[in-house]
């Protein structure tokens, strides 16, 4: 933190230069081992995994008491527009995020109880929304066009499996 | 050596039917552009004009008081209301939710509030419980065909999938369960299958070209969305079947939205749910300005519908949504042609 303080310190253009190169040989000095490619797999099952728990939880009817669950109004996450949230949200009141609207949904639409916000269940249902969006631009607020037609990305979640989960 | 023949004759006249089709379904008018529905195919045979109304995806659970129930109570109740009466009213699918007997009886304890006569077909989460077997109990045939005031209407079951569930040794609630999720991706695509059209071409080999034709199926007779069996595999098929007549009016369910295309001589309107509303999927629409607003997910209602379809002497028809909520924009409001 020292070193970056005084980075922000030095008044001209050559000074700035040096302190780039100072600092990215502080880098290679300081930085990490990069991750193996064998870690990098098991950084993506453990998202995968993820993504298939709340792949599992978005098409379960046990979030709610109703029969109903997320993926009957939002099949492959259609309709939630993860990429515009934070933003205003009738429904919520004010500026809220996606997981508080997973909340919300879970309970009215579901009849069902609020899943805490920093749950491991909260994370999947999360996860698996936005994987299914992946690649879509980042666009926070609800414009024209999120209020027209949801965003459904192109080749969504391969589940291997179907319902009764 | 028939089912041969006929897909012969389809790869031959594919290449004339597919200028008229893709025709249809890439060019829209100038006049559906203003929302008023596709090419005029007024039709040279005089028919006694008519009302009929359609009701489709109830999409009931074996849940007493669900709110649901109250839904299609409700939509029974607006259909008993129109004036002057509707002669007869069609419902195109997935009464139930789960295929459960139970889910069944009640939607037929519903339905039969209605002061009118009315015809009903299969969707997917009516059928794979018990293939079909409660649902034929209370309901008879998974196809028909009868004539009412000079049209000839017909009703299919365009949910059949090919066996998914065997090799895998499924049970049926398993296999249900599989069918519930829109966006199954192991239960491949559905179709009406080789007996129905089999069926179809005799049904409708005897009528003059010049007879109008109504054909409702749960799933629409085009490519719109496969992935989510927005489709009927073997449509082209049935296209090619109806291609002799001057013109036929197709509605489907399944879509739980306000959706048109026409294709050649076929005009189709998708209809509104009384269960959820779907979001378009991720692909342009054929006439996009004949679509819904996006619904509110706090008003229960809002999405949901029933409808009114107003059949004139030369068989223009106009399909007129009837939204629970405020949900129509203005041109869609006038009623859609068919």
């Amino acid at each position: 933190m020292k070193n970056i303080h005084e980075f922000a310190t030095f008044k001209n253009a050559s000074s700035a230069a040096c302190a780039v190169v100072v600092l990215v040989a502080m880098g290679s000095v300081n930085a990490k081992t990069p991750p193996t490619s064998a870690e990098l797999e098991d950084q993506k099952n453990m998202l995968m995994s993820a993504v298939k728990r709340g792949d599992d939880l978005w098409h379960s009817a046990k979030l709610g008491s109703n029969g109903l669950a997320c993926g009957n109004c939002h099949p492959d996450g259609s309709a939630t527009n993860p990429h515009t949230w934070p933003k205003y949200q009738s429904n919520l009141g004010k500026v809220g995020t996606l997981r508080e609207m997973i909340n919300w949904c879970i309970s009215v639409p579901l009849v069902g109880t609020p899943l805490a916000l920093d749950s491991d269940e909260m994370i999947a249902m999360e996860a698996y929304t936005m994987y299914t969006h992946r690649g879509v631009a980042i666009a926070p607020a609800k414009d024209e066009q999120h209020g027209g037609t949801p965003v459904v990305s192109g080749p969504g979640y391969p589940n291997a499996h179907g319902g009764n989960r | 050596m028939r089912k041969l023949s006929r897909r012969d004759f389809l790869g031959m006249s594919i290449k004339t039917g597919a200028a008229t089709m893709f025709a249809g379904m890439f060019a829209p008018t100038a006049t559906s552009l203003m929302g008023l529905g596709g090419v005029a195919h007024a039709s040279t045979k005089k028919i006694t004009p008519f009302t009929f109304a359609v009701l489709t995806d109830a999409h009931l659970y074996d849940i007493s008081d669900h709110k649901f129930d109250a839904i299609l109570e409700k939509a029974v109740s607006d259909v008993n209301s129109i004036q002057p009466r509707p002669d007869f009213v069609l419902y195109g699918g997935d009464l139930g939710q789960s295929g459960k007997k139970e889910e069944l009886v009640k939607g037929k304890r519903i339905l039969d509030k209605l002061k009118m006569p009315y015809k009903i077909i299969l969707g997917e989460h009516d059928y794979y419980l018990d293939m079909g077997k409660a649902w034929r109990g209370l309901f008879g045939d998974e196809h028909w065909s009868f004539d009412h005031k000079g049209t000839h209407i017909i009703g299919m079951n365009s949910i059949l999938v090919n066996d998914f569930w065997s090799l895998r040794k499924l049970t049926p609630l398993e296999r249900m369960g599989y069918m519930e999720e829109l966006e199954c991706h192991q239960c491949g695509l559905w179709g009406v299958q080789e007996k129905q059209l089999d069926w179809l071409e005799k049904d409708v080999k005897k009528l003059s070209p010049d007879m109008p034709i109504l054909i409702m199926t749960h799933s629409p007779l085009w490519d719109y969305y496969p992935r989510w069996n927005f489709q009927t595999v073997d449509a082209p098929e049935i296209r090619q079947i109806l291609r002799k007549f001057e013109k036929v009016m197709a509605i489907h369910g399944h879509v739980h939205q306000v959706v048109y295309n026409s294709i050649g001589n076929i005009s189709s309107a998708g209809l509104l749910s009384t269960s959820w509303p779907w979001p378009y999927p991720p692909v342009d629409l054929p006439y996009p300005n004949i679509k819904m607003n996006r619904v509110d997910p706090g008003d229960f209602e809002d999405g949901l519908g029933s409808h009114k379809i107003d059949l004139s002497s030369n068989f223009d028809g106009v399909v007129n949504y009837r939204a629970f909520s405020d949900l129509l924009p203005d041109n869609v409001k006038r009623g859609i042609k068919l």
